[in-house]
This record gives C-alpha cells, structure tokens and sequence, in this order.
C-alpha cells in the first residue's frame, strides 16, 4: 500500500503553516499544522518534561546533606523549581493532545526517554555546585534557543523556564568557584566533579549535526532553531575559559582556542558512552526509573484521597 | 455506586496570574487538581514561586473556549448559539507574536448565551488591537485566590531572594570576591 500524496488543499495548508513560521508567526493551539510537527512536538516537550522531573533526584539527595542552612534552602527552591518546570512542559504537551496520565505512564513504563545527564551518580557535595554550573548551563543554551520555538506553548514555558533557570546556574558556579578557592580538600572535590561531569554535559546538548538528519526539518520548522553543534559550540565558549579561570583543569587534552575561528574546540567525545546510556545502561538508569515508579505509587491514596473528597463536595453541594 | 476508577492526575483547570493590582490576569498554564480550591493551591506552588503576583484565578480546562484568528477566518460566517438566557463571560486575547512568559490577557466581560456568542460580542466590544487568540469563560466558572489572604498566599516569594539570580551578583571567576558560604 502506498501512502497517498497530499492533496492540493493539504499542500496549500502545508505552504501557509511553513509562510507562518517564515513571518516569525507563533502557532498556537487550534491552527492548522502538519501531523509530523505536532508528534515531533510530543515527544520533544514529553521527553523534556520527564527530563525536569526526573533531574530532581540526583540532587533532591543533597538536600538533607547540604553544609549549610543556606545551601539547604537554595537547593530546596531548585529542586522545587524543576518541579514546577516539568509543570509548564506538560501543559505545553497536553497542549498538543497528550493526555498528563498517558505521558507519567510513558514514563514510569520506560517507553519515554529523559536526559541522559541525570543517570550519573551524584557522589559529592561538590556535585551539586557542576550540575548547577554545567548541567544548568547547558541546558540554559538548549532553552534559550528553544525559547525561539515557532510552538506557542513551548516557547512560553521555555522563556519562563530560563528566567527561572539563571539562578539556578549561578549558584552552582558561586559553590563551584568558592571550592576552587579554597582548602586543598575543597579544590581536589571541584576538580573530580568538573572531571565526571565535563563529558556528559557536553553529550547531554545531543549527537553531533552530522547524526542527526532530522535536524534540517526541524530548523524549517521551527522548532529547534540552532543545530545541536552550534548549542554545544555556544556552552563550550562560554564554559571553558570560565572554569580556567576558576583554576580548575578540564579534562580534555585536546581543548583548545582556535585563533582563526575564535571559537573553543573540544576533543573527540566518546558517543558509545552517550548511546549507551540513552539505551538504558548507564550508571543509574534503573535506580532512577524506580525511585519516580516509588514516589508514583507512594503518593496513589492521596490521589485518590483528592478524588474523594473532590466526588463529595459535588455530590453534597 | 460504581467503584471508583484509579485516581489519575484529575482534570485540567487554565491559570491565570494577575502581576499587580490594575494589570490584567493573564493566562500562564494549567495545573491538575481534584477541585478549585485545590487547583488555586497548585497554581500558587508552580506559578507563583517568584514575585510579583497579587491574584490568581483557575477554570476548568474544559470550561474555556478557544478560537484563533486562523479559525475564525477558516470558519466563514460565524455561527453563534440562538436564544437562550444570556450569561456572563469574562474574555481573554492574545494580540503579539512577541516572544512571552503568558498567553492570553483578560480584556473585560461579555454576556452572551453561549461561547460562540461570547467571541462575536467580544470583538464588537474589545475591536483593538485585532486578536490573534480568544478566550471566553464563563464567569461562574472562574474561581479567585481569596483577596484577604493575599498577603498570606503571595508575600512569602517576595522574602526568598536567593531565588533571585540578582542575589548573586557577577559571577567572574577570575576575579578575587568575597563569597559567602556555610
């Protein structure tokens, strides 16, 4: 069987939506678009939103463990933050028609993926400081750029999101660069963050452009409007010479400023790794899939507590 | 009585943030919740964390009626509900492309018997600047964060400036700063 071309009228409506985003337009729900935009969308906005949500437990951990009644209260606001984020992200997709039921179950069965960052450990305090400095500031990089998104709802969360964000990154590289600054002890534990966490942050902004051969329509569209290099090349210029500063050594030997283009350049980046973890198998893959099913089913009676009491007051009113 | 099904995340209701008292309440998303007064407590937790907000208002997802300009001009001639006793709705529109944090701004009330009615009246009653969005909800439906406790529900984000990225000044590592820290 072979799929039936487009019809004139789906063609002219094809034409007007891409003329839309052309004008700079914001689509927004209830117009007409392509079902490979919306599904694209879906599963980008679904995937981002588990991502906020499962990356609160790799530093939800700390919180007990903070050194400081500041530090505690800054790393609870952050935590709570990502909740709120993964919020916006799921309105955006229910946005779309996804249902909040049908995208939690996705992810709790495994079928949705999230970051690949969030499957490494959080061993140190120092931890909490690179995330912030470089999770968070890559991920700042993507959201900037997707706060340009031509999806209405998408871009509203991601513009909300990056005001929200900003604090977020700068408290990671306040902890980061008063560690650098300090004791022996305190410099060693920045320096082993910075080297577990240098890589996947790198790798967390994606496959390179020339493994990713959706990345052309989704430019078209909208919906990305950077290519995955160009994000990591901005993380890269802006991170590098910050961390040196720092005193701290990044663990690239390769690194380097090229004097002709102006940008850094970083060594090969090991994309087994990366694929690997995406798969399934990092470090932490299936703790993290356990503890979300956990809290899942621990917060089930107080749901259906809600429901009760919502069922109640109707009935009674 | 049928067995309940398991609970899921509840329906849907659309928020709305007013920033400070004179500014329009504007659309900023939804949240899932058992009940209004639930849905008001989860709208202050994901969209009232940071100033400014001085009131919130939720809805029922399902009580909105949407209609972009897109439709509007696909429909034709719009057909609006006949007869029946006119209800107040309050109307909402989004007019920029701009990139922004919200959607849809609360622009006044018209009443009208159905939600078809409600958006014709709106755009005699509110004609500029042209609407790129509307929504129209009635009023009945629209539950408010209780004004005398305003400042028990949203002073508090005022208070936690280490929420601010402004509480840590310029960040330049390498310049010698003092930085606080436990």
């Amino acid at each position: 069987m072979s799929r039936p071309a487009p019809s004139l009228d789906e063609r002219e409506r094809l034409e007007a939506f891409e003329a839309r985003i052309a004008r700079g337009e914001k689509i927004e729900p209830g117009d007409w678009m392509p079902e490979a935009y919306r599904k694209q969308l879906v599963r980008m906005i679904g995937q981002h939103a588990h991502s906020e949500v499962v990356g609160m437990l790799p530093e939800g951990f700390w919180i007990t463990r903070a050194p400081s009644l500041r530090r505690k209260l800054i790393l609870i606001a952050k935590v709570q933050d990502e909740a709120g984020h993964g919020q916006y992200l799921y309105h955006a997709a229910e946005t779309l028609g996804a249902g909040r039921d049908e995208l939690i179950d996705a992810l709790l069965a495994g079928r949705a993926k999230y970051s690949s960052v969030f499957n490494y450990p959080t061993l140190t305090w120092a931890d909490v400081g690179m995330i912030g400095w470089l999770v968070d500031g890559a991920a700042i990089r993507n959201q900037l750029m997707l706060a340009q998104c031509s999806y209405g709802p998408y871009s509203r969360a991601m513009v909300r999101i990056c005001a929200e964000e900003t604090f977020h990154h700068k408290q990671g590289k306040e902890m980061v660069m008063t560690y650098a600054r300090g004791s022996a002890h305190q410099r060693a534990m920045a320096q082993d963050a910075l080297d577990r966490w240098w890589w996947p942050s790198l790798m967390m902004l994606g496959p390179h452009d020339s493994d990713s051969p959706n990345t052309p329509q989704l430019v078209r569209w909208g919906i990305k409007t950077k290519t995955n290099d160009e994000v990591r090349q901005e993380f890269l210029d802006e991170h590098a010479p910050e961390l040196m500063e720092a005193g701290l050594g990044l663990p690239d030997p390769a690194l380097r400023f090229d004097e002709a283009s102006g940008h850094w350049a970083h060594g090969p980046i090991h994309w087994d790794e990366f694929w690997n973890v995406v798969k399934g198998n990092g470090p932490l893959n299936a703790e993290r899939l356990a503890a979300r099913r956990q809290a899942h089913e621990d917060g089930a009676w107080v749901r259906e507590a809600m429901a009760a009491y919502a069922t109640r007051e109707r009935e009674t009113a | 009585m049928a067995a309940a099904a398991p609970a899921g995340q509840g329906p849907r209701w659309e928020v709305f943030k007013q920033d400070a008292a004179g500014k329009p309440h504007q659309a900023v998303g939804s949240v899932h919740a058992a009940d209004p007064e639930h849905a008001l407590l989860m709208a202050r937790s994901v969209h009232a964390r940071r100033p400014a907000a001085v009131s919130l208002w939720v809805a029922p997802a399902d009580a909105v009626f949407a209609v972009t300009a897109e439709e509007l001009e696909a429909a034709g001639p719009w057909a609006v509900e006949d007869g029946g006793p006119n209800r107040r709705f309050l109307a909402f529109r989004k007019t920029s492309h701009r990139r922004a944090m919200t959607f849809v701004d609360h622009v006044g009330e018209v009443e009208a018997p159905g939600p078809r009615a409600a958006v014709a009246a709106a755009m005699v009653a509110f004609p500029e600047p042209p609407a790129l969005t509307w929504w129209v909800v009635p009023a009945d439906d629209v539950v408010a964060s209780p004004e005398e406790e305003a400042g028990a529900w949203f002073d508090p984000a005022r208070d936690k400036t280490y929420k601010q990225q402004s509480a840590y000044g310029l960040l330049a590592p390498g310049k010698r700063k003092r930085v606080e820290d436990g």
